[in-house]
């Protein structure tokens, strides 16, 4: 397996003289800005494109009809997978799960499943016997820092803009239809929990960045995710290791990062709803206009 | 050189017999991205525009590749992987084999005054030795002269990775009226006082006294080269930078 690139030693120094002394990041950024957050979503139901500066992460939702788990039979499964190739950096193997991957679909798995974003309720098709399997997978196209927060915000895109077949059931008999047959329904959903990573930088960890970049993320001494949904209603926070920081300054993070969540589902809304707009065949009365096109001669 | 329109060219076109510059003595020279195949083919490899020197019957093709293939003679940037005993592993760019660098390799350098380089440093050296079948080699002194030449240890002051046909750019010796590069002068112009050394790996150091210099320069640097921009382009890129960092 190729070892992780380093970066060199003056590049490191330099970073936190830049940070330290000058208040200045590389990319001329603020402490608390994002780099520009792009979404795009697929001719499909459920595939969301997010671009965060350099970072791309694609993510798929899709649904199967499968048996529930013994020990829930009234609930659906909902699973999410994020696997790092080679593609999105070299010293990356299939199958081999390195720390990053590892933390990465731990943090997902919190923020998105035990959260409850997705009411896995109403997933439930026949009680024990027949339900939706919803899978989320997350690939990871390109990595430039900050994994964490643009996946969430690809796997929350990809479940809110996916739609699962409509189901009827009747005598017993379950129809599952066909996208042509009825149009498909989107999922139940709860509430849009969003992450936000914070960075630390220097011996007591006194400089903290929001959205590191590679380079940045190979100096930082500790770093906290912080995931939440707009009404401020807290997931998970996590610090795994690094240097000790502060309570006052966790907390400063916190309430910048509700700032920061708000804006991210503002985004989301908007991007949906012209989704749906640019979708939107003009319904029953469309369908039923027969006038021709007119010919400006 | 020509003032027509740039002859752009696919690996294995054939090229039209009457660009080739032909000389009553002076035998035919290809560069990097043409291979012959005898007895009269000249056919492209790589994708670029054809260049033709007339004066000295030369032909290449200019291309933006992405990796770094190391050729004998050229100037890089390398990293400090680790130090055996005869010489220093010196990687050019990620993932990739690493080169060595012999510890007399240096200006002035005996057995008892070896230059003391730690891992993570950075080396401006020519390459002395590179082939398909061996790792490149390198060396930190004219091998002729003993002189240094400005190769050696890179202090304080960051790198910025830049793609390799910009670097080419970089380096040509017309950059402004050739290689269409004049960033840096035009940085130079306002008033910023920094040094740079360009490395053909695609590595570009910038040092400077004022931290902010060398970001803005590197700023500069990388969306010229990302964004592709002219000359035009790149004065007022250099403005707004300057004017943002006042």
């Amino acid at each position: 397996m190729p070892r992780e690139a380093e970066p060199s030693a003056n590049e490191k120094a330099f970073l936190l003289k830049a940070l330290q002394d000058e208040q200045i990041r590389l990319d001329g950024r603020e402490f608390d800005q994002y780099r520009p957050l792009e979404l795009t979503f697929g001719d499909e139901y459920g595939v969301a494109n997010v671009s965060l500066g350099k970072t791309k992460i694609l993510a798929k939702a899709s649904a199967e009809v499968t048996v529930p788990f013994a020990d829930r039979p009234l609930d659906g499964i909902f699973t999410i997978a994020t696997e790092l190739s080679p593609m999105a950096a070299p010293h990356f193997e299939v199958n081999r799960p390195t720390e990053t991957e590892v933390l990465l679909s731990r943090l997902l798995e919190k923020t998105v499943r035990r959260s409850g974003a997705l009411d896995t309720e109403s997933l439930c098709l026949v009680a024990g016997q027949k339900c939706w399997s919803v899978r989320v997978d997350v690939h990871v196209l390109s990595h430039d820092g900050n994994l964490t927060d643009a996946a969430c915000f690809a796997v929350v895109a990809a479940l809110r803009h996916f739609r699962k077949p409509d189901t009827s059931m009747e005598n017993g008999v379950l129809t599952v239809y066909t996208p042509a047959e009825r149009e498909p329904v989107p999922l139940g959903w709860l509430h849009s929990p969003f992450c936000v990573t914070w960075s630390f930088f220097g011996d007591e960890g006194e400089t903290a960045l929001l959205d590191a970049d590679w380079m940045e993320e190979q100096v930082r001494v500790a770093s906290v995710t912080i995931s939440l949904n707009r009404h401020g209603e807290i997931c998970q926070i996590a610090k795994l290791g690094g240097v000790p920081v502060e309570a006052v300054a966790l907390l400063q993070c916190t309430s910048v990062a509700l700032t920061k969540v708000k804006e991210f589902s503002t985004y989301l809304d908007d991007k949906l709803a012209e989704d749906t707009k640019r979708r939107d065949k003009g319904g029953f009365m469309a369908e039923l206009r027969a006038e021709n096109d007119r010919i400006v001669g | 050189m020509s003032t027509e329109s740039p002859l752009v060219v696919l690996p294995g076109e054939t090229i039209d017999p009457s660009l080739i510059p032909t000389h009553k003595k002076n035998p035919l020279r290809l560069g990097p991205g043409l291979r012959h195949i005898p007895p009269s083919e000249i056919v492209p490899t790589v994708a670029g525009q054809l260049v033709v020197d007339h004066r000295k019957t030369s032909m290449w093709i200019e291309y933006n590749g992405g990796r770094y293939i190391p050729s004998k003679g050229d100037l890089i940037i390398g990293q400090i992987a680790r130090s055996a005993t005869d010489f220093y592993y010196v990687s050019l760019s990620p993932y990739t084999p690493n080169a060595t660098l012999p510890h007399l390799a240096f200006e002035s350098a005996t057995k008892k005054t070896r230059p003391q380089l730690a891992s993570g440093e950075l080396v401006y050296a020519r390459v002395s030795l590179a082939n398909r079948h061996m790792d490149p080699e390198l060396e930190c002194v004219n091998s002729s002269t003993g002189e240094a030449d400005g190769l050696g240890p890179l202090k304080d002051g960051m790198v910025f990775d830049v793609s390799l046909g910009f670097a080419r750019r970089l380096l040509m010796a017309k950059s402004r009226e050739e290689g269409k590069v004049e960033v840096l002068e035009a940085l130079g112009e306002e008033g910023l006082a920094f040094e740079t050394a360009v490395g053909r790996n695609g590595k570009v150091w910038v040092g400077s006294e004022s931290v902010k210099t060398v970001v803005v320069v590197g700023r500069a640097l990388r969306e010229t080269d990302e964004k592709g921009l002219g000359v035009e382009a790149q004065r007022k890129l250099v403005k707004k930078l300057v004017r943002e960092m006042r």
